[in-house]
This record gives C-alpha cells, sequence and structure tokens, in this order.
C-alpha cells in the first residue's frame, strides 16, 4: 500500500493552520446520509445503535480462543473442521448475528482451514476484501490494499517472507482466495515448547496475523508487529459540529 | 445442461470431479477471476446452494446453484511459478464450470 | 541571498540518519516516472485486447503486478466505522445486499475512483448513489443535505 495520504505538498509553504476544526468530505457525507436514511424511515437510530455495539465488539480473541480450545481438545478441533458455525459458539460467536441472520457482508458458511506438517494456508480476498468479520473482528488495512491482493495469489512466498515467514518448499503453500459467500480463518500447527500450556497462554500467541495465514505461532511472539498510521480522527473522537446536538 | 429452480438447485460436480473454469463474459459484473479462466481444477468441496453473485447484485429472483470451491495448481495458473507443490483454491457456482471428463451431462 | 534560500542549502550535506526520511525520498524520486500518454478523447474504435481491458471488472486484481510494499496497520477513523456501520445497517434493513454494494463501490465506481479514493469513502459513495438510484432519496435533496451539514463544521471566514 503507497503512503499517499493526499494533500502532500513537498517543498511549498504550507498554509497557516485552519482556525475551524476540520472535517473530511467523507465524514461530511456520512452524517448527510445517515441523518436522511433516518428521516426517510430506512433504519432507525437504535438499529444504528445496534450494529455499533456489535462493531465494537467483535475482535480477534474470539478466533484466539478457538484455535486454543482445538488445540487443547481433539473432539473440539473436530468441530471446527466440520460444523464451523457450531464450534464458533463454544467462543461466544454467534454468526446470526447481530440481525438474526447474520451481516450483511459476513454470511453464514464459516469454515476454518486446519495447517498440516505438510501444508500452509493464507488467505486473500481479491475482489474485495471478505474477512471473518464475526469472528476475527474488522480486517487490517494491509489485507484490504490492492497490492496485498494483487500479489498474494501469485507471489505467496514472497508475500509471506515480508511478513517474516519462510515455508520450506517441501510445505505446501495454499491459497484461499475467498471470493464468494465462504468465511475462511487458518487454524495454524500448535509449535513447539508449549506443552503443559494453559487455553490462555495459548491463545495469546495465536494473533490475528496467524489466523490470516501471514505468521506462525510462536512461543513469546505475542503481537503482530506493524507500524500504525496513526488517525486524525480516531473512534470516539468526533469533531464537535457547532450549536447542533447530534 | 438441466434446468433449474428454486426447489432443485443446479449441483453437477462431486469432489474429486476434474472441472474447468469457463471463460464467459464478464461485462458489467464477475467474480470470476481472470487468472482462473480456462484454467482446469479439481472440485475440493460442496458449499452452499445460493444466488449467484451476477443476479444478486442486480437484485434479480435468479436461479439457486451450488457453489463450490475449486482447487487449482499454483502451476497451472502462473506459468513462472517455481513451487510444484503449492496450489490455490477459489469458489465458485455450478454454472461458470463446466466438465472435464464424460460423466457429467 | 533570502534566509528561506539559505534554509533549503543548508540541507544539503546533512547526513540522511532518519529511516523515514530515507524511505520518504526513495518513494518522492520514486514516483518522478516519464510516461507515453496515449491521450484518450473520443476515441472512434477499440480492438478486441482494448475493448476487454476497459471493460474488465475493476476489483479482479488478483495477479497483476505489484512491487512490494510497507504494509502498515491504519487505525480507523471515526467516520469509517460509522460508515461501516450505516452500510451494513442499510443492508440489514433491506436497502441494498452487500453483493450489490461491492458492484457499486468495487467496479461501477470506475478506475480512477477506485484507486483514488480512500475504501470506506468508496463505501460510502456507493450508498450515496444506491439511495438515489433506488429512489429513496432525491439526488437535490442530498446535495442540499451535504451542504446544510457543512455548514454546521466549517464557519464562514
Amino acid at each position: 500500500m503507497t503512503t499517499a495520504t493526499g494533500g502532500h505538498d513537498h517543498g511549498h509553504i504550507h498554509p497557516p493552520a485552519p482556525q475551524v476544526e476540520e472535517i473530511s468530505d467523507y465524514s461530511v457525507l456520512e452524517i448527510a446520509l445517515r441523518e436522511l436514511a433516518i428521516e426517510h424511515g430506512l433504519f432507525t437510530a437504535e438499529e444504528h445503535l445496534h450494529f455499533t455495539e456489535w462493531a465494537e465488539k467483535i475482535g480477534p480473541a474470539s478466533g484466539s480462543r478457538l484455535v486454543a480450545k482445538a488445540w487443547l481438545d481433539p473432539e473440539f478441533k473436530k468441530l471446527c473442521l466440520t460444523d464451523a458455525n457450531a464450534a464458533s459458539k463454544a467462543v461466544g460467536v454467534d454468526w446470526l448475528d447481530p440481525t438474526g441472520a447474520g451481516t450483511p457482508s459476513d454470511y453464514t458458511h464459516f469454515v476454518v482451514l486446519e495447517d498440516t506438517p505438510t501444508l500452509h494456508h493464507v488467505i486473500v480476498c481479491t475482489l474485495c476484501s471478505c474477512y471473518p468479520r464475526p469472528m476475527l473482528g474488522n480486517s487490517p488495512y494491509w489485507y484490504r490494499s490492492t497490492n496485498y491482493r494483487r500479489r498474494l495469489v501469485r507471489w505467496p512466498r514472497q508475500v509471506l517472507s515480508e511478513f517474516g515467514l519462510i515455508v520450506p518448499p517441501e510445505v505446501e503453500v495454499r491459497v484461499e482466495d475467498s471470493n464468494q459467500k465462504c468465511r475462511f480463518m487458518v487454524m495454524p500447527m500448535r509449535p513447539e515448547g508449549t506443552d503443559g500450556w494453559t487455553e490462555d497462554q495459548l491463545a495469546e500467541i495465536v494473533t490475528r496475523d496467524c489466523m490470516i495465514g501471514v505468521a506462525s505461532p510462536k512461543p513469546g511472539r505475542t503481537a503482530d508487529k506493524h507500524p500504525i498510521h496513526k488517525a486524525r480522527h480516531p473512534v470516539g473522537h468526533e469533531p464537535k459540529p457547532m450549536g447542533v446536538a447530534e | 445442461m438441466s434446468s433449474s429452480s428454486k426447489n432443485t438447485p443446479v449441483c453437477r460436480f462431486k469432489v474429486g470431479d476434474r472441472v474447468r473454469i469457463k471463460d464467459q463474459s464478464w461485462l458489467f459484473y464477475s467474480r470470476v477471476q481472470l487468472y482462473a479462466r480456462g484454467v482446469e481444477g479439481t472440485i475440493a468441496r460442496l458449499n452452499y446452494t445460493d444466488l449467484v453473485a451476477e443476479d444478486e447484485t442486480f437484485n434479480v429472483e435468479g436461479e439457486i446453484e451450488q457453489h463450490y470451491i475449486v482447487q487449482f495448481r499454483q502451476q497451472d495458473l502462473w506459468p513462472e511459478y517455481a513451487f510444484p507443490n503449492d496450489t490455490l483454491q477459489s469458489e465458485y457456482p455450478d454454472r461458470w464450470l463446466e466438465p472435464l471428463n464424460n460423466s457429467q451431462a | 541571498m533570502s534566509k528561506s534560500m539559505l534554509a533549503i542549502n543548508r540541507s544539503w550535506g546533512k547526513v540522511m540518519a532518519s529511516r523515514p526520511e530515507l524511505r520518504e525520498q526513495h518513494e518522492l524520486i520514486g514516483s518522478i516516472q516519464p510516461a507515453l500518454h496515449y491521450p484518450q478523447n473520443w476515441t472512434y474504435a477499440t480492438s478486441h485486447s482494448m475493448f476487454k481491458a476497459y471493460t474488465h471488472p475493476l476489483h479482479d486484481v488478483g495477479g497483476q503486478p505489484d512491487v512490494p510494499v510497507y504494509y502498515e496497520e491504519k487505525e480507523e477513523e471515526d467516520w469509517e466505522l460509522r460508515t461501516y456501520v450505516l452500510c451494513e445497517t442499510l443492508g440489514w434493513k433491506g436497502a441494498w445486499n452487500a453483493e450489490e454494494r461491492r458492484r457499486r463501490a468495487d467496479v461501477d465506481i470506475g478506475y480512477t475512483q477506485y484507486l483514488g479514493i480512500p475504501y470506506y469513502g468508496r463505501w460510502l459513495l456507493a450508498a450515496a448513489r444506491m439511495l438515489v438510484d433506488n429512489k429513496h432519496i432525491k439526488v437535490y435533496e442530498l446535495q442540499q443535505k451535504i451542504d446544510e451539514v457543512r455548514a454546521r463544521y466549517v464557519k464562514q471566514q
């Protein structure tokens, strides 16, 4: 993904800082559409809030726990591989949430891909950015980029090496291009050096990148390290309109 | 080709069948990737039956079809691909697949 | 020499020890690329390959060459989360399905916007266009609302 952030003037004098709170065109459009949608009865503020609450609570922790449980319990692992929707319930994920019929974008066809000593999976959606949100939360930005989507299907080992993961040539690298309604998650192999670990300890090393397939779990590896591009107005820091109640 | 109604989704293939991805017109919308068109693969999994994306995207009452995961050898997809064991899987509805052997209609 | 010219000249000879500076300079230099332009202005005909290229669904990028880049996390903007919720809530309540959203945001939008507009910006434009196309709102109503919302935030100088 490029670093284009828009509006970088190299070598020009920057204009003085604006005296008013800046708001992006997208922020304006979102507010306009949400208000119009509510005014026209397309949804209610309560329904919007209900979905927001769901969106704010999903995250990769449920996936980490699913993998940890599967590592400790062969019967549960089997359930993950034969009926992933049912297995999801064990970690508090109901694929029918929050609407009762699933989310519009994520559907209800969850599939867990099991890595073996001779098979390593990695997931992409070349057409858009389909991702198992109910189990893993929202996708990382790089996963949505044209760059990742162009390259992973054709140069998977090269891309994986950029993430620091080298797969031996005799191990099959299998790219799963999720271009329809199935939603996939990788169940990586349990690494050496974790004998006697608790579910919590195991879950801690199953990071989001491990469940996409661009990283492998290892004792001591408890975070996916990427540089972070900070938001101008992160979630929870909404610019205040002047004199208008929201 | 057999016709289908909402009650009998078209499902011509089973796991292990050899298929080829059709290369049909992509005008206005397709979820069949350029890289897969005309390529031979193997049915790896039967997923679900549902509307095909080309109908759903235009809010058209369409036919329900079986959707499959097809597995390809990477060396069949990309001429320069160096690792013979690697594979790629993706998902296609029935209408985008054609059988490779004669036992399917 | 003016003060500012002295300041600019002083940057030469300074050791570029900072990796972020080096990265930025590399990308700046790399972005200067000569190109042969084939101006398009009301063409008479296209070859079959060109027709296929022009009508190729934009979102189908798998296998296109690209270069290694710095994969970074991006912290979500507040409007981005709200855009996601807006689009999904519209889907939940039947205004559209996700496949229509994908078509509008990832294909119909055209190549320039596909590559030039932020990811969630395309979701937003797709929702706006859908609401107008499906006659939920009138475009003039939308335009007026945009101006009205903007006026709440931007003081007239």
